[in-house]
């Protein structure tokens, strides 16, 4: 991902009200981390899971932080149990900011990521949560914005697959 | 030492406390000894130290509690060097180690009656405060203690089975509705909104 692009994408968490970010890093995204940790308006908490990472963030949501998670796709299937208790059943928004590994838009794919994307959608669609699929910065913001305002709405997380421009 | 004891004497602590609760047995004895709004369950094991965690950074001022299994710290080992990094001030963790999984109905030994050890476990994680606690006066010295301290807390509490909460009645709040009074509580105590409730 170009710089630029990388600082649109952290200046458009920051216009979504986002204000802590737990995160474990992964490649196609990295930029964003010495951004947000350098960010004064943004709490950045690196965790060992991505499990742990949901449910840090579910209770920062409930102590009136707008959370995000930053996690590689990975993450989604090793914090399914946590998107489902602390997200689904307790009802609590997080904004998911994933890197889309291995999706058909992964600029990087290859044979150690596709099936790896392959199964990202149909395990958020099992599980209930909606997802929309980047793959450029045009109008980033607002929809971040939309999709922050989706997951409040819905009392879910709702998460954003990062690839195409922000994979190269 | 039982669980339900020691439960006695911490509700009798609770004043504006934030208490995270996971499911076990724990939860149901809690839900009877203390109607604080305070009080949150996290439905499923292994999220309790996770969610109350961020609870504790979100609202560093004020003291957060989570109430939590031996079962469900082995299931979410990775909490322990997050928290031994993070050291929040405000967080008391009270971990009950009966060292079985008694919600199971075969009380089947959890790796705490072998030879894991969930102090020494927690201390090699960075959770410097790390105490085992084996009786109840050492309960109502150190574990109560902590809830005056500005210091991250983890007690490991060897506790026996007990049957007892099988005798309770289960609560009958739902976790939506647990939620919302424990938000609304903070919305009142904090004089802030919690911003994704919301106006619809």
């Amino acid at each position: 991902m170009k710089d630029e692009l990388a600082k649109t994408l952290v200046q458009s968490l920051k216009s979504a009200g986002i204000n802590f970010v737990t995160y474990l890093p992964e490649t196609r995204l990295s930029q964003i981390v010495p951004l947000i940790r350098d960010d004064p308006d943004i709490e950045l908490i690196a965790v060992s899971s991505e499990q742990e990472a949901v449910t840090i963030a579910a209770g920062a949501t409930l102590g009136g932080k707008q959370a995000a998670v930053y996690m590689e796709n990975t993450g989604i299937y090793v914090s399914s149990y946590s998107l489902l208790t602390a997200g689904k059943q307790l009802g609590v928004p997080v904004l998911l900011i994933v890197g889309y590994l291995g999706g058909v838009p992964d600029q990087r794919n290859s044979f150690l990521y596709a099936t790896i994307g392959k199964h990202t959608v149909p395990v958020l669609d099992g599980m209930g949560i909606d997802h929309t699929v980047l793959e450029n910065g045009v109008n980033l913001e607002g929809k971040i914005q939309d999709a922050v305002r989706a997951a409040n709405a819905l009392r879910a997380p709702y998460a954003l697959l990062f690839a195409g421009e922000f994979s190269v | 030492m039982i669980r339900h004891e020691c439960l006695e004497l911490l509700a009798g602590k609770i004043s504006n406390q934030l208490v995270v609760t996971s499911q076990s047995g724990q939860r149901i004895e809690w839900a009877h000894l203390s109607k604080h709004e305070g009080n949150l369950l996290v439905g499923m094991m292994g999220c309790a130290i996770g969610v109350a965690t961020g609870l504790a950074l979100a609202l560093p001022h004020r003291k957060v509690i989570a109430l939590d299994s031996d079962g469900s710290v082995l299931l979410s080992l990775f909490n322990l060097p997050t928290l031994g990094n993070l050291r929040p001030k405000n967080l008391v963790v009270y971990v009950f180690d009966n060292g079985v999984y008694s919600g199971s109905r075969i009380s089947y030994p959890t790796a705490t009656a072998g030879n894991t050890n969930l102090e020494a476990v927690a201390r090699g994680a960075g959770i410097e405060n790390a105490h085992t606690i084996v009786d109840i006066a050492d309960f109502k010295k150190k574990g109560l203690d902590a809830l005056s301290r500005n210091e991250l807390a983890f007690f490991v509490c060897k506790v026996d089975e007990s049957l007892m909460h099988r005798e309770i009645p289960r609560p009958n709040t739902d976790l939506a509705e647990n939620k919302y009074t424990f938000v609304r509580y903070l919305e009142r105590t904090e004089e802030k909104t919690i911003p994704f409730i919301g106006r619809g």
